[in-house]
Formats: C-alpha cells, sequence, structure tokens
C-alpha cells in the first residue's frame, strides 16, 4: 500500500499496535514499546525493527528519530496519558513529523490536539457510530464496510488535477464520471476556495482547475484508466 | 346429588370446549386485571368516575335534597355496576371448571368414585380464598351503602374512596410497600394495643371515681390512647398525682412508638424504591413501541446513547453496577439495574416483542458471550452487537451468535491504514458517519408502487435531488448481494435499498417522495 521508502514509526504495540501494524510493510515499519511483554509479542509476530525504551528516556527516543526519516508516527498505546507525553515529547524534538495518536474520549483528543497530534483518532466514537448505524441503518454499514475494506476491487481514491489535463477548466456539472469512467465522484477540494473537502451534493458548480482534489469511488480498473486519461489527454 | 355430579361434569367439559366462554372470559380478565392491556386504562378511568360521583352525591345528600334521578342513579346504577364488577372479579380469578375436570380424570384414572363433595369443597375454597383477598373484602364494603335503611353503613362510603387504590398502580406499590412490612406493624400494634389496655385501666383504676371526665372504661382506654399517639385532645386529663407520674411514662413510650412507627415506614421505602423505580421503568418501556437494548455502561456505551438520544431513538440500558446506575439516571436514560444474563429480566423488558437489536458492551468478552447466549436462548431472530476486546474472541461471539463484531481496535487499525494514503477520504467517510458536515448516508427502500418501482437508475435522475447513488442492495433467493455502483439501465425491484448519500435535507426529502408516491397509489387504488 505504501511507497517502499516511506517509514512509519509505531509507538505501542498494545491491543492498538498490533492491529495498526498488520496493515503496514514489515520493511518500513519500526516499533517503539515501553513494555517488555509487548514487545516480546512484537518479535513473536516477526517484527524485526523494534525497540525498548523506558518512559522518559529522550536521549534514545531521539536516537531512533535521528537514525531514520518518518514520514509517519502513530502514538497506539493502550494508555492514554502514555500517548499524550509521547506525542509532546517528539513535537519538542521535531516540529514538522506527522504524528497520529489514538485515543478513547474526547477529553484526550483535546489533549492530544494540544500536545501537537495532527491526527487524532477517536476509537470510540468511531465504534459508537458504527454500532449507532449498524442497527439504525444496517445496509449503510454493510455498503460502506464493503466499499471500504470487504471489495478488495473497490477503491476510494483523492485524485489531483494535473495541469493541462482535460479536466481543467470545465465545470462540475458538464462532466460525467459514470458514463464515461463508471466512477462516483464524491467530493472536491477546491483550491479556489480555501482547502475545504466540499461534498458534490452540496449543489455547488464547481470550476475545475489544476491542483484541485477529486475524491472518486469506483472499481480499481476504472480509476487506473481515469489516472491515466488525466495525465494523457489534453 | 347424582344429578348434581353429572350436571357439573357436563358443565366443566362444556365449557372447557367452549372457545367463545375462553374469549369472553380471557376479554373480562384483561379488562379487570391485565395492566398490559390497552383499553384497561379507560375501564378504570370509569370507575374512578363513578366512585367520584358516587361519594360526591353522598356528600351533598347530608344537607340538601338530592334529585331524583341522581339518587336513582347512586342507588341503582352504581350498585348494580359495583355488583358486577365484583362477580365479573369473583369468575376471572380463578379458572373453576379445571377442578372439575381434574378430580373427574383422577376419578377416570384411578378408577374410584367421583368425589362431588370434596370438588364443592374445593370450589367454594378457592371461592373463598378471593373472597377474603383485601381487595374484595374493599369491593364487597363499597356495595354495602346502597342500603339506606342502616346509618352506619353510610360509612363504608369510604370504602369507595379505598377501592379508587384499586385503580392507580402508584397505591397499590404503596400498599404493596406498607404490607412488606407486615412483622414489624403486628409487633408495633400490639404493643400499642398492651400499652393502651394498660394505661387505660391503671386511669379507670386511680381516677374514675375522682375524675369528673373519666366514667367508663371505653373513656380511660380513649384517653390512654390519645395520650399515646402524641395527639392530647386535653378532653380528659389526670388529675391526681399517681395519675399524672404515670402519664409522663406513657407520653415517653408514646414518642418512642411514634418513632418506631415512622422508622418503619421509611425503612421500607428505601428498601423498596428500587424496585418502585423499576416498575415506573418498566411501565415506561410498555408505552414504547420498540426499542434497542443496551447491556452494560461503558465509555462506548455513553457514546452510542447520546447518538441514539440526539436522533430520538428509544433505547434502555441494562447495567447492573450501582455507582453506573445512578450515572445513567442522572443522564435521564432509561435504565433497570439488573444482570443481562438471567433471562427473566429479559422477560421482563418483553425482549421479545419490542427489542429491534442488542449491543453487548459489558467490561469482558466473557459476559458480553454470557449475555449473547442468554438472548439468543430467547429469541433467535434479534441482531445481537457486541464489542470485543481480544482477537481470540471473534470465534466464540460469533459461535454465541453474534450478528456483528465490533473492535476498537480492528477500527483503529484500519483506519490508521487509510490515514495516511487517503486522509481526505477517510475524512469524508468519518464525517458521513458521524454527521459532523450535515451529510449522510441512508438507505432509501424501494416501496411497492413508488414512483421508483421498476424503474431503471438512468430514469430517477437522483443528481436532481443532489443525491449520489452508491450502490444497491438486493435480497433475492441467494441472499443479500450489494451492487456497487450499478449500470444506468439497472431496474429497480420492489424491496430494493438504494444506498443514497447527500445533505440530510435531500436525503429526507427524497424519502418522504417515495413514500408519498406509493400512498398515493394505494389512496387511488381504494
Amino acid at each position: 500500500m505504501q511507497d517502499s521508502e516511506n517509514n512509519i514509526l509505531l509507538i505501542g504495540y498494545g491491543r492498538y499496535g498490533e492491529k495498526i501494524a498488520r496493515f503496514f510493510n514489515k520493511e518500513n515499519l519500526y516499533i517503539v514499546e515501553i513494555n517488555e511483554k509487548n514487545l516480546q509479542r512484537a518479535r513473536h509476530d516477526k517484527f524485526e525493527k523494534i525497540f525498548l525504551i523506558e518512559v522518559g528516556d529522550d536521549e534514545t527516543l531521539l536516537q531512533i528519530l535521528s537514525q531514520k526519516k518518518f514520514d509517519y508516527i502513530f502514538c497506539a498505546l493502550d494508555n492514554e496519558e502514555e500517548n499524550v507525553f509521547f506525542t509532546i515529547t517528539i513535537k519538542t524534538f521535531e516540529k514538522n513529523i506527522k504524528i497520529i495518536a489514538i485515543c478513547e474520549s474526547k477529553e484526550s483528543e483535546r489533549k492530544l490536539k494540544l500536545a501537537g497530534a495532527d491526527k487524532v483518532i477517536d476509537t470510540m466514537e468511531g465504534s459508537a457510530s458504527k454500532i449507532f448505524h449498524l442497527i439504525e441503518k444496517p445496509a449503510v454499514m454493510e455498503a460502506i464496510e464493503e466499499i471500504l475494506f470487504e471489495d478488495e476491487d473497490i477503491d476510494i481514491r483523492e485524485v489531483e488535477i494535473p495541469k493541462n489535463s482535460f479536466l481543467e477548466g470545465k465545470y462540475i456539472k458538464d462532466i460525467d464520471l459514470k458514463k464515461d469512467y463508471n466512477l462516483i465522484l464524491i467530493g472536491i477540494i477546491d483550491k479556489e476556495r480555501g482547502n475545504n473537502f466540499v461534498f458534490i451534493t452540496k449543489g455547488i458548480n464547481h470550476k475545475i482547475d489544476a491542483e484541485d482534489i477529486l475524491l472518486i469511488i469506483g472499481y480499481k480498473e476504472d480509476i487506473k484508466r481515469f489516472i491515466r486519461d488525466l495525465k494523457e489527454r489534453e | 346429588m347424582n344429578k348434581l355430579t353429572s350436571l357439573l361434569i357436563n358443565l366443566a367439559f362444556f365449557l372447557e370446549g367452549s372457545t367463545r366462554y375462553k374469549k369472553i372470559k380471557q376479554f373480562f380478565y384483561n379488562l379487570l386485571e391485565n395492566e398490559h392491556y390497552k383499553y384497561k386504562k379507560y375501564f378504570d378511568y370509569m370507575m374512578m368516575f363513578i366512585i367520584i360521583s358516587s361519594i360526591t352525591i353522598i356528600i351533598e345528600e347530608v344537607d340538601h335534597p338530592i334529585y331524583y334521578w341522581l339518587n336513582i342513579y347512586d342507588i341503582y346504577i352504581v350498585t348494580t355496576i359495583f355488583i358486577a364488577e365484583y362477580l365479573l372479579r369473583l369468575w376471572v380469578s380463578d379458572d373453576r371448571r379445571k377442578i372439575v375436570i381434574e378430580e373427574f380424570e383422577n376419578s377416570v384414572f384411578l378408577g374410584t368414585q367421583f368425589n362431588t363433595k370434596r370438588v364443592l369443597k374445593r370450589i367454594w375454597l378457592s371461592i373463598k380464598d378471593y373472597i377474603l383477598s383485601p381487595f374484595a373484602i374493599i369491593d364487597l364494603l363499597a356495595i354495602l351503602p346502597a342500603y339506606r335503611e342502616i346509618r352506619i353503613l353510610r360509612i363504608f362510603v369510604l370504602f369507595r374512596a379505598f377501592k379508587m387504590f384499586r385503580y392507580s398502580k402508584n397505591t397499590i406499590q404503596f400498599l404493596e410497600v406498607i404490607t412488606s412490612k407486615k412483622t414489624e406493624l403486628t409487633i408495633l400494634f400490639l404493643l400499642v394495643l398492651f400499652i393502651v389496655f394498660i394505661s387505660g385501666v391503671s386511669l379507670y383504676v386511680f381516677e374514675a371515681k375522682t375524675n369528673p371526665n373519666v366514667h367508663t372504661l371505653l373513656d380511660a382506654f380513649y384517653w390512654a390512647f390519645v395520650t399515646i399517639s402524641t395527639v392530647g385532645y386535653g378532653d380528659i386529663t389526670p388529675q391526681s398525682n399517681e395519675a399524672r407520674v404515670f402519664t409522663i411514662i406513657i407520653i415517653l413510650s408514646g414518642l418512642g412508638l411514634i418513632s418506631f412507627f415512622t422508622s418503619i415506614i421509611v425503612s421500607s421505602f428505601t428498601e423498596k424504591i428500587d424496585e418502585i423505580k423499576e416498575a415506573k421503568t418498566l411501565t415506561k418501556i410498555d408505552r414504547l413501541s420498540y426499542y434497542y437494548l443496551i447491556c452494560g455502561y461503558s465509555h462506548l456505551a455513553e457514546l452510542l446513547a447520546q447518538k441514539l438520544k440526539n436522533e430520538k431513538k428509544p433505547f434502555v440500558i441494562l447495567e447492573n453496577d450501582p455507582d453506573k446506575f445512578e450515572e445513567i439516571q442522572k443522564r435521564g436514560y432509561l435504565c433497570i439495574k439488573e444482570d443481562a444474563s438471567k433471562k427473566e429480566v429479559l422477560e421482563k423488558i418483553q425482549l421479545k416483542e419490542k427489542v429491534k437489536a442488542v449491543v453487548c458492551l459489558a467490561q469482558d468478552d466473557i459476559h458480553n458471550i454470557f449475555i449473547a447466549l442468554n438472548i439468543r436462548s430467547i429469541s433467535k431472530s434479534i441482531p445481537i452487537i457486541s464489542r470485543t476486546f481480544s482477537k481470540n474472541s471473534y470465534k466464540k461471539l460469533e459461535l454465541a451468535g453474534v450478528d456483528y463484531i465490533v473492535s476498537p481496535y480492528q477500527t483503529a487499525g484500519l483506519m490508521a491504514s487509510k490515514i495516511i494514503t487517503q486522509p481526505i477520504a477517510v475524512e469524508a467517510i468519518s464525517d458521513i458517519l458521524s454527521k459532523k458536515k450535515n451529510a449522510v448516508c441512508d438507505e432509501v427502500e424501494v416501496l411497492k408502487n413508488s414512483f421508483i418501482e421498476n424503474k431503471r437508475i438512468k430514469d430517477i435522475e437522483l443528481d436532481k435531488y443532489k443525491l449520489i447513488l452508491l450502490g444497491v442492495r438486493r435480497i433475492d433467493e441467494n441472499g443479500k448481494k450489494f451492487y456497487f455502483n450499478p449500470k444506468d439501465d439497472f431496474v429497480l425491484k420492489e424491496g430494493d435499498l438504494l444506498i443514497i448519500m447527500g445533505y440530510s435535507i435531500s436525503v429526507s426529502y427524497f424519502k418522504s417522495l417515495v413514500i408519498e408516491s406509493s400512498l398515493k397509489y394505494a389512496r387511488f387504488r381504494k
């Protein structure tokens, strides 16, 4: 899923960490743990680049950070307070590094954001939403699961409009991605209107410029064809 | 005797065989005794009205002449209704024909003579049981004031007021609270009798000759009771020194008795307060047409409850822990302090009839498995959703009958994996799921005869409604199938679910159009 040179640092191999680790390439994944037991499990699961550090042992952490360039750091310890602590520690070393942190409540989400986390995943909120949809609108949930995770052929993709592509200068209402490419257009990030994501159903007739980003859902083949055409067709 | 015996047996079997008889009896039973019966409350209101009107008439009658027809109403109509009610209650209180049938079958089985005497005795015992029950006595006494010749019977008008208790659930609970302390109250009563007796006799002995107000033993007992209850009217007062010293002791013991009485009542209420609250919650549940059941109040349950509350969806929480129970109550959610792994609990909350889905959110997997098994033992079809903590529990939860398993860890993993490559997609999806930007995903059923039935996707022109079609879910003989982004010439059938995305206004507008067009067709056909 990732390009081969993207390195990721995962802090924590507890209940969250082990699930996250599964989605990434073993080559690029570095794991830091504070608990010997969890570290052993990581070793058992055949991860090689693993480090044990103590909470507050900033020197070792700094050493790990300076050795490699990490694109993303996950703070995914089971303990929320430790997540906040690691987030703030890393941010003091390096402001520009991207941190994605896991939390279980609104309270910690606020703290993590204050500590400087770029993205916070509130797992409980997500799960509550999921359960709510499962009981209220099960078909919707099944459809989303199918699209997002189960059907390997379907993908959601952000597609940036290249310069001089055939879509540049056209209006949203004039293009029919469904007819031409069998794709569903969900939303757009219009550079002209500020970097906000807008759902297509809002009904604003955007003019597509280069560097705008379209969010589309469709079969991988179709998406590939669309991207290829964007680059080639003028 | 023989004739009576055969009559009795024939009658019993005739009634047993008649569905109409049973139906009528069931109807009256529902009307009189069944709390869940829809129309019982109207019957109760009617009875309350009759009681209040009759009490008003009797009070009016004390110093005003009464209209002729009001008098007729009071003496004949009210009394007739009361008598009819009394007899009906007696009738539905037990199935007495079954006694006859049982005895008959026993006698056939054992080859003995049918014992008419014993049967009649058993029937009589069953009738007596009813007649002597407290409510039956009140009912009977309430009928008596109709007989105007004996003045004292008027007192029993008050029993008509008592009768009102019968029609109010709260007062029945109050009586239940009091009766739960029967032993203590009996002891108290005996104590009061004893002290009244001793002090009454002593006053009589000390002062019957000297005190002008004490003539009889009844005067003395009356004085003793007035004193002991700390009311102390003062119409009779002890005069001699001996009697006064004695009175001090009586007053002290009276204070003790009063506080004893208060403490009994208070403690019985604190003991029963949970039950009373629970009964209230159960009545509220009774009024719901459906609801979701949440077992266990974890952090996740709290968030879910909030979501359901925002959407005004009814739900009930089962939580055993007293601290958490209190917290839930403070938030104003419907909650029952019970363990969801008990069968009686689930029956009490009408799981089979009213619960649309169950969510197991207990503190650990073991408990969730237990709850799921318990629910499956009662209903095979209710959807169960459970949270899981450990990856090892998936199989077990599935075996226990859980339909959907939600793992926050798994969700976190999936989200984390997508968040790097497709941050906007993840954000968009989570916005849709949490309704942050007012954009929602919803399902729209293709209703019979609605304007979208048997139409091609192209012809519906969803973009006219500012909606995006993600897919269609269809159930056919091969089971559920999700058609992602169907082609323009895909034809919709009745029962298909359109999975659409859009702003909540557009979604609800489109939904209402579908429903309306289906209804219009039905009306047109009529």
